[in-house]
């Protein structure tokens, strides 16, 4: 939203503050300010001149004028008459109008601001006519879109060498480019009426709104001949105000006008002086309003006289809107009736069949509330983010609607007589009265205010207060729908007074309770970011592709409906796939090998939901080795899931593999399942051969993944890191045993260290050979042992080293 | 089943046959050609899956106890030097540590759950504009992973309201993983990491909010800081306000700039209420800002998209 800074600061007293700090207060206590646009010298060395002569250039689309400037510009050169010549190539320049100049050194507005800005100079045009400056047109004045001709100046406001600005009461403004989101719930700050009482609040001043706002006086009479019938549906259209007018002037404005200047600085646009008027009413007070053509509106309806039905659209049904798209209905939308026929999708945009023009005669003008929650699904389903649309769908207040369309009545008198006025709320609603402690207030904020300053800052933007001891009563004004409990008083209190005054203050309390699952997270984290692995983070979102390259069911992934791509369509059901999926790339980035990790939670559709019907998740650990080169990858993946595993105190073992839905890329010859104890920790292995290529990985890639809620369970307490040697000599020898191909590595280690129980021993494989085509093949160690009490002797050794070589 | 010999004759076959479609009657070509495609994807398919069998009987078994390879080398670990962590990670670590050290429980944030949790409990409104806000995705079912982790504080509230009984207070940081629907791009990202702060007693008040806000932020960037707020709307909090802490010398400040830092406020009495605890009887505070932002901010990040994007050209910046 934008706002301007001349008009918001119009009825407060802001002379003893510069605007800098103005706009500090109000980011701090009302709304961010996002952006200051500073037009305070747009509109420097332009004005409103006479052209004096105007003559045609044959063959050209160009004019030769003479202009008089009242001699103020300097750096020009001036005839006899001390008029200025300047080349105009609008069609409508002729003499003795009034016209807007940009003088020689100005900028051009439409300009300014931006990256380049234009500033003007003398031309020569077609080689010979010196040109002064620029008759200037709305768009590039940015005042408006039109560019079909220059702007004219109504000849009774003109005066020859005044500035543009001040012939507008004063166009060096500053726009307050207003974050919309904070002010969600607040529709009276959407108008500059309620967003200056907000100032006035902050500014310590008392802000009293004019009587035309809070109580409404119908200064006409209501001719009974006109009749106009309205039929709401209170739950859409809590109420609806009409008032008939007769056009006494032609809809039409050939001059620039200050309302122009006006909606240009609010970021909207002229049109004609009654849409005009609708929009600056609805920029001044936050109701937007609506303008029909009576006789249009009749006959589309095919009543005698106008039939208002506000109703729900049916789906289905269709809207021409005014900007020529065919809106598609259904029940949420609500759609203003012409006896039941569409003429409106309310709130959003009136349709071409019933549009104001420069013939209309009659108009009925609307001044209604709708319900923001269709509003806001009508917003989104058919894009419209209008001015208006986007005031209603914050609530606009029913208490204004009669209030704002006498208001529209005066405002248009000159073009407009009002006939009669209608309006479906008979009496007004009691208002809302909410009362509050003095403790209640300071105990929540931590403030120390007392009860003659809690009603100041209240009765400042105009609530009525009562003070009863300590009990402070606030009748709420009809405009504050968002007011309903003692908390929301006590936010006003401490936001106009500024929370930046209440004492940060630091409270007492416990101490904090270890969480396990974090502390893992960070031991696996060192623990292997210092073996040289790099921890990451994927998206939780995967593409159906993905899970169909490594075998995984999509239908045991819960899926997006919105998502942003069909890449980010389901939710991951294991973490291994998503690194296999970042691991091509870092290859091909040129890394020749990596183990990537991630913790990070999953959700297969199969974990089911817990006691609150939400979906289960789990905390699970992904490991992935991967290799330029083809080589086996399996052994030094388990290097780093046994070091890990020994770092947590559990005790593991590496068995069989089993598959289930989630981990069928494990090429199940070369997997294992991890177990402690009964409890599966997770899987290892090499990833399947058809699995890799999907993702243009080399052969032998490995990767483990482990349940972080297992690993917590298993989680043993501290080994023994009881360091023994012997105080007698110990024996160090290198064997091999040639044992069958088949042989498995740990039934042959742990016969080994069978044997050397009750020894002080170190153990250590060195290498497994097999010759091709052998049946056999040889697994080296080196060991070294000595007994704990003695020298062992050379019969003693060669015992032990027979029956350690008798392993197969 | 046939061998996959017999299939790829069978194909040359197949493919033999096209030949014939020129000569048939112009009627009858496409039903013929249709035909054959629907033949070649099958025996494609076949051969396809003929392929897969025999190259799985080609992998060897290996031994899943052994220490290495046959005729292989001893793995060894990579050089520490090329380790990493996540710069997010690392920071969130942080992060917990200062709130523990400040009496903190942590409790990480779900992600996925549903509308009760991630607005109804908060107090939205059906149907309410402010739940536009949030941009949330939603799944077939109309789960939601979370677009922000306030979506845990109704959990937090009931798990620990047995404390407020004892005359305790609740003093929780929630850190996690949210997702807002929105195009991603150097200042943007889909998914990213929040921390929430909730705070229940009988006393507590804004101004001891003010307090741990301000407390952490010193902590966290090791020096005295300034602070301000801007009124700001949540409708799970009444009042509602935004914090913003002077920009810190460690980040180039010079006692001129400030920084957004998270939204924050007392929290509303209904959802307090939803939780099971009394409003009249306790009150508190809750917060929630980004962990992304403290980290392109410390290590002057310029693209949030590096974050999970897991290149490791990126990650190297953060070794160990």
């Amino acid at each position: 939203m934008l706002i301007s800074l001349n008009w918001l600061k119009g009825g407060l007293q802001t002379d003893n503050i510069s605007d800098e700090e103005l706009v500090k207060l109000i980011g701090a206590r009302l709304v961010e300010v996002e952006g200051v646009i500073d037009q305070t010298h747009k509109y420097d060395k332009i004005y409103v001149v006479e052209v004096k002569y105007c003559e045609a250039i044959e063959g050209t689309h160009l004019h030769l004028c003479k202009i008089d400037d009242g001699g103020v510009a300097s750096d020009v050169e001036r005839d006899e008459n001390g008029y200025v010549q300047v080349m105009c190539g609008a069609p409508n320049v002729h003499e003795g109008m009034f016209a807007v100049w940009i003088a020689p050194g100005a900028i051009v507005p439409q300009t300014y601001n931006t990256d380049e800005p234009f500033e003007i100079s003398m031309r020569k045009m077609l080689k010979k006519y010196d040109s002064y400056g620029m008759m200037a047109g709305a768009d590039e004045l940015d005042l408006g879109d039109d560019h079909s001709g220059i702007v004219e100046i109504n000849p009774a406001l003109a005066k020859p060498g005044k500035t543009l600005s001040e012939t507008f009461g004063n166009l060096n403004d500053k726009i307050l480019d207003i974050e919309n989101k904070s002010l969600t719930h607040r529709p009276d700050t959407f108008g500059i009426l309620g967003f200056r009482r907000e100032v006035a609040g902050i500014l310590g001043q008392k802000h009293t709104t004019d009587t035309w706002y809070t109580a409404p006086e119908q200064l006409f009479e209501n001719d009974s001949s006109v009749e106009l019938d309205i039929q709401i549906d209170e739950n859409l259209c809590p109420r609806y105000t009409a008032i008939v007018f007769e056009a006494t002037e032609p809809n039409v404005n050939p001059y620039l006008d200050f309302d122009a200047t006006l909606l240009a600085r609010s970021g909207m646009r002229a049109v004609s002086p009654i849409v005009d008027a609708t929009n600056i009413i609805m920029l001044a007070t936050g109701q937007p309003l609506h303008a029909f053509d009576y006789d249009k509106f009749v006959a589309v309806g095919g009543s005698k006289t106008p039939k208002i039905i506000v109703r729900a659209a049916k789906k289905g049904e269709k809207l021409e809107l005014l900007d020529g798209t065919v809106a598609e209905l259904d029940e949420n939308d609500i759609v203003i009736t012409s006896n039941d026929i569409p003429v409106a999708l309310a709130g959003a945009m009136g349709s071409a069949s019933t549009a104001i023009d420069e013939n209309t005669k009659r108009v009925i003008l609307e001044s209604a509330t709708f319900s923001l929650y269709n509003l806001r699904k009508t917003q989104m389903k058919h894009g419209i983010f209008s001015e208006a649309i986007t005031r209603f769908t914050k609530g606009q207040p029913a208490g204004q609607t009669k209030a704002v369309a006498i208001r529209f009545a005066e405002k248009a008198s000159k073009y407009l007589k009002p006939l009669a006025l209608f309006d479906t709320q008979k009496t007004e609603p009691a208002p809302i009265e909410v009362s509050v402690s003095l403790d209640q207030i300071n105990g929540l904020l931590g403030s120390d205010f007392s009860a003659d300053e809690v009603k100041t800052i209240l009765e400042n933007v105009e609530f009525k207060v009562s003070c009863d001891d300590n009990v402070v009563n606030v009748i709420i004004p009809f405009w504050r729908t968002d007011i309903h409990i003692a908390e929301d008083i006590i936010e006003e209190v401490g936001r106009l007074s500024g929370f930046d005054n209440i004492a940060p203050v630091l409270p007492l309390h416990g101490t904090s309770t270890p969480n396990e699952m974090f502390a893992l997270k960070s031991q696996i984290r060192n623990h292997f970011s210092a073996r040289g692995a790099n921890e990451v983070l994927t998206y939780s979102f995967v593409h159906g592709d993905l899970m169909q390259k490594v075998g995984q069911k999509p239908e045991n992934s819960y899926k997006i409906i919105n998502s942003i791509s069909p890449e980010l369509q389901h939710i991951r059901q294991s973490i291994v796939p998503s690194l296999l999926d970042k691991s091509y790339a870092n290859l091909r980035a040129g890394h020749d090998q990596f183990a990537l990790f991630e913790m990070n939670q999953v959700y297969p559709r199969n974990l089911g939901v817990d006691n609150q019907q939400v979906p289960q998740g789990s905390h699970e650990l992904g490991f992935v080795f991967a290799t330029q080169k083809e080589q086996s990858n399996y052994y030094i993946a388990k290097k780093y899931l046994e070091s890990l595993l020994s770092s947590l105190n559990i005790s593991f073992e590496i068995v069989e593999f089993e598959s289930n839905e989630t981990n069928s890329y494990y090429e199940p010859k070369r997997s294992a399942t991890i177990k402690s104890g009964d409890v599966v920790l997770g899987y290892i292995g090499e990833i399947q051969r058809k699995v890799l290529r999907g993702f243009k990985l080399t052969n032998g890639t490995a990767a483990f993944e482990l349940s972080m809620a297992k690993l917590l369970s298993a989680k043993g307490e501290v080994n023994s890191k009881d360091f023994r040697t012997s105080d007698y000599p110990a024996v160090l020898r290198d064997i091999t045993l040639t044992v069958a191909s088949d042989a498995k590595y740990d039934a042959i280690e742990a016969q080994l260290r069978a044997v050397l129980d009750g020894f002080i021993y170190k153990l250590a494989p060195t290498s497994i050979y097999q010759a091709e085509g052998s049946a056999t093949k040889n697994l080296s160690f080196h060991i070294e042992f000595a007994a704990p009490d003695k020298t062992l002797t050379k019969a003693e050794i060669s015992d032990i080293m027979k029956k350690l070589e008798a392993v197969k | 089943m046939a061998t996959l010999q017999e299939l790829k004759n069978e194909l040359k076959k197949l493919n033999a046959e096209y030949a014939k479609i020129k000569d048939l009657p112009a009627d009858q070509r496409a039903d013929f050609g249709k035909e054959l495609n629907i033949k070649k994807q099958q025996i494609n398919a076949e051969i396809a899956a003929a392929e897969a069998a025999a190259e799985q009987e080609d992998v060897a078994p290996l031994d899943i106890s052994a220490p290495c390879d046959i005729n292989g080398q001893m793995p060894e670990f990579l050089t520490a030097d090329f380790g990493s962590k996540h710069p997010l990670m690392t920071e969130l670590d942080r992060v917990i540590a200062i709130y523990q050290s400040m009496g903190f429980d942590i409790a990480e944030s779900v992600q996925l759950d549903d509308e009760y949790h991630m607005f109804d409990s908060l107090n939205f409104a059906k149907g309410h504009p402010a739940r536009d806000g949030y941009d949330t995705f939603r799944t077939e079912e109309g789960f939601i992973p979370p677009a922000h982790t306030s979506t845990m504080q109704n959990r937090v509230l009931k798990a620990n309201a047995y404390k407020l009984e004892e005359g305790k207070a609740i003093a929780v940081a929630v850190p996690g993983r949210v997702y807002r629907n929105e195009d991603v791009d150097a200042t943007h990202e889909h998914t990213f990491y929040q921390c929430e702060g909730v705070y229940v007693s009988k006393d507590c008040t804004l101004g001891n909010m003010l307090g741990i806000l301000r407390e952490f932020f010193e902590k966290y960037y090791g020096q005295k800081l300034n602070i301000k707020t801007q009124p700001g709307y949540f409708p799970f909090t009444e009042p509602s306000l935004e914090f913003l802490i002077e920009k810190p010398a460690s980040l180039g400040g010079k006692g001129d700039g400030w920084l957004e830092m998270l939204g924050c406020g007392m929290i509303h009495p209904n959802v307090l209420k939803n939780a099971g605890i009394d409003p009249t009887k306790y009150q508190g505070f809750a917060w929630g800002g980004g962990i992304d932002r403290l980290v392109m901010l410390r290590y002057g990040l310029s693209d949030v998209r590096n974050f999970e994007s897991a290149k490791l050209d990126f990650l190297k910046e953060f070794t160990c």
